[in-house]
């Protein structure tokens, strides 16, 4: 949906670009902008959701605060979004829309406007994940799936053949369970169990471990039957084992390319980010889809990494995530 | 009589489905049932397998009962093992084949002889019946996808790899052959497995196919693995 997105002074991206893929997984220290991209896309949805201001996207240009410039993916190659704002306020709070005139090009914009509202961030905490809560809460994902039980408990009832094979893949990565089951915990409160196999008992999601939540909530992501049209995912890898994240990027894959897993879902452009480098080894292959955050002093730029000229000679000599750990690539933290 | 006891093999390998495959392959030469050294192990592609190797084969050497190690890797864009390789005290210092197995050789070098060294008193495996860790060294050219594809597409060789880097123009790239293998660039695990198995049980019964069309490659791994018959007594 996205194809580019430009910045000007915001926070510490004082002057760059990062063009989006389908599927972005982005490395650099704190405070490179990897939140910032993130942030901003949730912004551009908010204020997507709000009454554009009128006028041309060159009107901003008297603002001489931040500004944020969005390109789209064809159908929406003509309209252009600026978020921008003056430089005494605290963030960008004004959105201008350029696209072609006439009802075709207000019809684009309409149109954009509904898959912007799709977009979606989410930053896992496994503390909010265990805990009961309301069966009513099951509708959407909430950002730190803290309703994770009432989600799964809702698909289980209305998308029984996706939360099959939800559950199918789940037990298939931690063969030490057999199934998810839900309890009711009084006053409308839902709690979902995993049952162990070879064994009566079940564990109860606060007893789950950390990377078995996290998991689950990916995999609640990549099989959700109606996916946001963006999903932005917050250190993808974290508690999960090394040897487990191929299936993070399998679940991530799953819903950027759906041909490529046989689903049928319309593409759902996703944005991830890591500190692990086995993550980014897995991406050997596809170098295209690595963004690398910069970090020089208090500003910071984007560079895709198939960008560098000299990317596949360095890959012949090691891994990807060596290649980033050792400092050749950057993205790493001052010293 | 008894029956002789399986044998029991480590495999290091760098995913779940090239370890699949290459346990089937593995099956196929030896001709006999063998047992997997648990955990199983794992390596993050090239050069992370020859990093990690001596540390394996040590931990093998004294905490396992294993009697062999199978390491297979991608030759990806490296130099290809050829029969001049093979000529003694050659090392090719571009071949990933030569350089495992002088990793190999140098480790297991230092290491003691069971026979004459019992395992240290930490060891959960006091009683080892080898005196060395068997290898084997096999090298997909340039990736396990090109196995997979052997009978099914003539064009995908080991010859045909080789001619293309010594003309400066590869015939095939592993994306293409992940193409042709998945039906996709991005396959899942489970697909990924399934595919390879599918292909690789093909060669049940007849390798002749495999080592014709990758004689170093795979060729190498099948004859270190029938010399172990005579070295181990299996």
């Amino acid at each position: 949906m996205i194809s580019a997105v430009h910045f000007k002074d915001f926070k510490a991206l004082r002057s760059t670009a990062v063009r989006l893929e389908p599927f972005n997984l982005l490395i650099g220290p704190s405070g490179s902008g990897k939140t910032s991209l993130i942030e901003a896309l949730l912004r551009l949805r908010y204020l997507a959701g709000q009454a554009p201001a009128p006028g041309p996207a060159s009107a901003l240009a008297f603002l001489n605060g931040p500004q944020i410039e969005f390109h789209f993916h064809p159908p929406f190659e003509n309209v252009r979004v600026t978020l921008g704002c003056q430089a005494d306020e605290l963030s960008c709070h004004r959105l201008r829309v350029d696209h072609p005139p006439g009802l075709a090009g207000a019809r684009q914009w309409a149109e954009l406007r509904t898959q912007l509202h799709g977009i979606r961030a989410y930053l896992l905490d496994h503390q909010a994940m265990g805990a009961p809560v309301l069966r009513s809460a099951g509708t959407e994902l909430a950002t730190n799936a803290s309703n994770l039980a009432a989600v799964l408990a809702q698909r289980a009832q209305q998308a029984p053949v996706a939360f099959a094979h939800l559950v199918a893949d789940f037990c298939r990565i931690m063969p030490e369970f057999s199934g998810l089951d839900f309890r009711g915990v009084g006053e409308g409160h839902v709690e979902l169990r995993a049952a162990l196999r070879d064994s009566p008992e079940h564990l109860s999601c606060e007893n789950l471990s950390q990377g078995t939540l996290y998991l689950l909530a990916i995999l609640t992501l990549a099989h959700d039957p109606q996916p946001p049209t963006l999903l932005c995912l917050e250190e993808a890898d974290r508690g999960v084992h090394p040897r487990l994240l191929r299936e993070v990027r399998d679940a991530l894959y799953r819903l950027s390319y759906p041909v490529a897993t046989e689903t049928t879902r319309p593409v759902v452009q996703v944005i991830a980010t890591t500190h692990s480098p086995y993550l980014l080894d897995l991406f050997r292959d596809h170098p295209s889809e690595i963004v690398l955050a910069h970090k020089q002093g208090n500003a910071a730029t984007f560079e895709r990494l198939s960008e560098r000229p000299d990317i596949l000679e360095l890959m012949r000599e090691t891994n990807l995530g060596d290649l980033w750990y050792s400092g050749i690539l950057g993205g790493i933290p001052g010293d | 009589m008894r029956a002789p006891e399986a044998m029991k093999l480590a495999l290091l390998s760098e995913s779940p489905a090239d370890e699949a495959a290459i346990s089937i392959l593995v099956g196929y030469v030896l001709g006999a049932p063998f047992t997997r050294v648990q955990p199983t192990l794992r390596a993050r592609g090239w050069p992370s397998v020859e990093q990690v190797l001596p540390a394996i084969l040590r931990h093998l050497h004294f905490n396992t009962e294993a009697d062999g190690l199978i390491v297979v890797v991608d030759s990806d864009d490296s130099v290809v093992h050829t029969p001049q390789h093979e000529a003694p005290a050659y090392h090719h210092p571009g071949c990933r084949i030569c350089r495992l197995r002088t990793v190999f050789r140098r480790t297991l070098k230092n290491l003691p002889l069971n026979a004459a060294h019992p395992a240290p008193a930490t060891s959960a495996h006091p009683r080892i019946r080898r005196e060395r860790v068997l290898r084997a060294v096999g090298l997909a050219v340039p990736a396990m996808e090109a196995w997979y594809l052997c009978g099914r597409d003539t064009s995908i060789t080991e010859a045909a790899w080789t001619q293309g880097q010594a003309a400066g123009r590869v015939p095939y790239t592993r994306s293409e052959l992940k193409w042709r293998v998945y039906g996709t660039e991005r396959p899942t695990l489970p697909h990924e497995i399934k595919r390879a198995v599918q292909e690789v049980t093909r060669h049940q019964g007849d390798l002749l196919r495999l080592e014709h069309d990758f004689p170093q490659g795979f060729g190498s791994l099948a004859r270190d693995l029938r010399s172990w018959r005579a070295e181990s007594g299996h």
